[in-house]
């Protein structure tokens, strides 16, 4: 009986899970393709035949494979130098320089914005100094692009390779010494390939991440197109036939990444003898001087990494219409925030990002945990379909899901499971709720394999029931896997730009949305402020997730 | 024959806690020399000094007259096999056998032709393109030692090489290694804190305790004359019983409440001892009989625990006076709760008297 009260239960999440994830993805291709009405390949053919597709095409491709190569240039030495020597102030900076991949994108765009941009703190600077009579540069094209995605995107890199360092057994660096191989030879013949994979692993993220950004390429792009930006603007011109084509096709493209990061996953370098032995020292610096020097350089770069965040802070603080032509703003005060404060239509979208962003989490949480409990209990071809829908979402951009669910649920077909929910206060959350579900999910699957299946046995052995063995042996064992999966999810769902573009409406305008208009009416300060507000609210949820995850 | 590996009064702290003190050893060239000790005695901090992997705080490692204690682990050429491999997983048989001679700047096609030759001292020959996760666990620690062995070492280090086999593989593995070795002739320092594994592959057996070296000598004589309490507790069975010297040979036993429930036997004092001392014996169980409580010079005590081992057994006997001794005799010749007595043989394996230890002299 209660076998069978289990099934249905597992049916009805697959259903579920198919109706969010699979079903707008799959009516998105089949309107592309002019159905339900008349079969047509029209809208593919003209844009194959399309020039500016073709060029958008190529430049979201060279532009990724170019942000890939950037991040991992100042990636991968950080994570050499952070994870291989010891020098004052490492740990905290350490984390620190991790920072910025916890921080919305729209965010670091914007601040990027107010150091570099024309009006920025470096322009003005460079402005006054050689006594120009106008900005020295503009700050867009592909070149602003990929220094914002360089700047954001090298925490992967860092990342994965101080993981990856950490990973390796001391004694395989002792056993390359002692058959004659000196530092540099131990480097290259026995690091560099142990963090092969790794680095493989940060470039097809880095790669992906790239295919997706949106709010560098629609901040800076201007005319440069890339298929994110030319899908809004595709949707935007009312082209919905087009912007389903083009979903279609960068839909493929990121499936095509997912399809590459699995083949690349680690199995070459596993470790040989069972026993995993412990993570090299590190290189203590005995000489004065490169103890300085390493530390000046570690501080300097995580200064300069972490400079754009300092100047939303200091903007912030900058009152409307104050800084015009000085090199440094005149007047500091907090008149932006009681403004926010005071001002109900400007607290507004605050109010709304956090319960938009808090009920997505929760649902993703519920979800993402039921979802991954059946998948790990049952296997096989259930549990590799759940899977499946918990990691597509994530591995497609968001503006592909926007376009999706714009699609799907513009329409009533209660019959089809098509209800009109663009336009309502529910699409925006549910939009949060499917980008998040790979973060609970995922994080919920890994916490459950990591399980001993011995420990719900020995509770059913003690006479508890599925109810208490999951709350009082399953809940709490997973508890770091799910709060970690749940920190992150909100703070995707909480500055998430991407997709509200599409999909909100003036009630429900999230911070993000309002960031854009406080800019487009040239009201800087209040845009810093939103951008700050952001900015603590993910790097607490993100440290939370840290200590979490160390616990 | 000049030693080949001399250690001078190695000394080595960790933060403000002594690994070792003063250690000295010899190690004659050719020779098999095994660091015995329980966990934490600082044997594997003594191979690793070694090695070159640690710098020792004070002391000198000499090989073959050279002084290369300063000299980091790459320069030294010596080769070593690591408690869980350390095989390069990223590199075939051949490739992790050949890393040493590329170090070394071994021309290509030298490279080749060496793996070819070692791999057969440790029976691997037709391995080369194996990966080595496809492996079994003693065949890789075997890759390990011909990777160690390939670039000719002058020395090899051995760090517990048994240690993460299945106990199924671990003796089959041990007598590979140790053929290997012989047959290549080559001087090692072996680390272990099997007794049983250290007898088997060591000329000779040094035993460490809490940083100091105990006994350097031939497994015999660590087991029929250990030098000190720990030795004799370490190595082998035995029990303690603790005494009084009332002659320069002879060891009066039990308290002298229990008059009449004591025995004087015949024992070999280690170290300075004068008469009417207090000592500590040390007895082999095989130097124990029973017999009929009533026998003169006999123990007496109740037989609490048997351990039948087949062509022997071990019979634990608790005595009247209050201690437990370790008995081996034939099989079935007694049960537990047998009123028994226990007398020494001295022609069968003497008594060692040994000064209290310290904490118990105050």
């Amino acid at each position: 009986m209660s076998r069978r009260r289990q099934s249905i239960g597992g049916a009805t999440l697959v259903l579920v899970l198919v109706w969010l994830v699979g079903y707008p993805l799959l009516i998105t291709l089949l309107e592309a393709l002019g159905l339900p009405g008349a079969f047509s390949l029209a809208p593919f053919l003209e844009f194959v035949g399309r020039a500016d597709e073709w060029r958008a095409l190529w430049q979201s491709l060279w532009i990724s494979a170019a942000s890939v190569v950037l991040a991992g240039l100042v990636g991968v030495p950080l994570g050499l130098v952070f994870e291989g020597t010891e020098f004052p102030g490492r740990r905290t900076l350490g984390a620190l320089i991790a920072l910025p991949v916890a921080l919305p994108p729209l965010v670091g765009v914007i601040a990027f914005l107010f150091l570099y941009g024309e009006s920025g703190f470096v322009s003005r600077a460079v402005q006054t100094v050689l006594g120009l009579d106008k900005a020295p540069w503009r700050l867009s094209g592909p070149v602003a692009i990929l220094l914002v995605h360089a700047y954001s995107m090298y925490v992967y890199f860092y990342l994965f390779t101080r993981a990856a360092l950490v990973r390796i057994d001391a004694s395989v660096l002792e056993a390359a010494a002692s058959l004659g191989a000196g530092r540099r030879r131990r480097f290259v013949r026995v690091t560099l390939p142990l963090l092969g994979p790794a680095l493989v692993g940060a470039a097809l993220l880095t790669f992906m991440t790239s295919l997706a950004s949106f709010s560098a390429p629609y901040i800076f792009g201007g005319g440069f197109r890339v298929m994110t930006t030319q899908i809004v603007a595709s949707k935007l011109n009312g082209q919905i036939a087009m912007a389903q084509v083009e979903t279609v096709t960068l839909a493929l493209l990121a499936l095509l990444g997912l399809w590459a990061m699995r083949r690349a996953e680690p199995g070459r370098t596993a470790v040989v003898g069972g026993v995993r032995g412990i993570a090299p020292i590190r290189r203590q610096l005995r000489r004065p001087a490169v103890r300085l020097g390493v530390a000046a350089l570690g501080w300097g770069l995580a200064l300069l990494l972490l400079l754009p965040h300092l100047t939303l802070l200091v903007i912030s603080f900058v009152p409307p219409g104050t800084w015009t032509t000085e090199a440094v703003p005149p007047v500091l005060n907090g008149s932006n925030y009681r403004s926010l404060a005071s001002t109900p239509e400007r607290l507004r979208p605050v109010l709304n990002s956090l319960w938009m962003a808090t009920a997505a989490t929760l649902g993703a949480i519920v979800l993402g945990l039921s979802a991954a409990r059946i998948s790990v209990k049952r296997g096989g071809r259930l549990g590799g379909l759940l899977e499946i829908l918990l990691s597509v979402p994530w591995a497609l951009p968001g503006t592909v899901f926007a376009i999706a669910l714009a699609t799907a649920f513009s329409v009533s077909r209660p019959e089809l499971g098509r209800f009109v929910l663009v336009g309502t206060p529910w699409i925006l959350p549910m939009a949060y709720l499917v980008r998040s579900l790979p973060l609970t999910g995922r994080s919920s699957l890994a916490g459950l394999r990591q399980m001993d299946p011995s420990l719900e046995e020995a509770a059913a052995s003690l006479g508890a029931g599925r109810l208490r063995r999951i709350w009082r042996v399953t809940l709490p064992l997973l508890r770091p896997a799910i709060l970690a999966g749940a920190s992150l999810a909100f703070i995707t769902a909480l500055g998430d730009f991407v997709t509200s573009v599409v999909l909100y409406t003036y009630d429900t305008r999230p911070i993000s949305i309002e960031i854009l208009s406080s800019l487009r009416l040239q009201d800087t300060g209040v845009a810093a402020v939103y951008g700050v507000l952001l900015m603590l609210v993910s790097a607490t949820a993100f440290l939370l997730w840290g200590r979490e995850r160390k616990a | 024959m000049p030693p080949f590996l001399s250690l001078n009064r190695l000394q080595k702290s960790f933060a403000d806690h002594t690994v070792l003190r003063e250690i000295s050893l010899e190690v004659e060239p050719g020779e098999v020399l095994v660091l015995l000790g329980p966990s934490g005695s600082g044997k594997t901090t003594l191979l690793r000094l070694i090695a070159g992997f640690e710098q020792p705080d004070e002391g000198q490692i000499l090989v073959a007259n050279e002084d290369v204690t300063p000299l980091p682990p790459e320069k030294r050429n010596f080769g070593m096999v690591f408690q869980h491999y350390a095989l390069f997983p990223h590199l075939s048989v051949a490739g992790n056998v050949a890393f040493g001679l590329e170090s070394r700047r071994v021309p290509r096609e030298e490279r080749l032709p060496r793996v070819t030759e070692v791999l057969p001292l440790v029976d691997l020959e037709g391995f080369e393109d194996r990966r080595v996760q496809e492996i079994s666990g003693g065949q890789q620690q075997r890759v390990a030692l011909a990777r160690a062995l390939a670039p000719d070492p002058r020395l090899m280090l051995l760090d517990e090489p048994l240690s993460n086999l299945d106990p199924s593989l671990r003796e089959r593995t041990r007598r590979e290694l140790k053929s290997a070795i012989r047959r290549v002739g080559i001087t090692a320092v072996w680390v272990t804190h099997e007794q049983e594994e250290a007898f088997d592959v060591g000329d000779r057996v040094a035993l460490l305790n809490e940083g100091r070296l105990e006994q350097v000598g031939i497994p015999e004589e660590l087991y029929l004359e250990p030098q000190s309490l720990f030795v004799a507790g370490f190595v082998g069975r035995a029990s303690t019983l603790k005494g009084r010297l009332v002659a320069g040979d002879r060891v009066r036993l039990g308290d002298e409440r229990f008059v009449g429930q004591g025995a004087t036997w015949p024992v070999q004092t280690v170290g300075d001892l004068a008469v009417g001392q207090d000592v500590v014996v040390s007895l082999r169980p095989e130097g124990l009989e029973l017999v009929e409580a009533e026998q003169p010079e006999a123990l007496v005590g109740e037989i609490v625990e048997r351990q039948y081992r087949g062509e022997v057994t071990y019979y634990q006997v608790s005595l009247e006076m209050g201690q437990e001794l370790l008995v081996v005799g034939e099989s079935d010749r007694a049960a537990t709760g047998t009123h028994v007595g226990v007398v020494h043989r001295q022609s069968k394996r003497p008594a060692r008297a040994f000064p209290l230890p310290a904490e118990e002299t105050e």
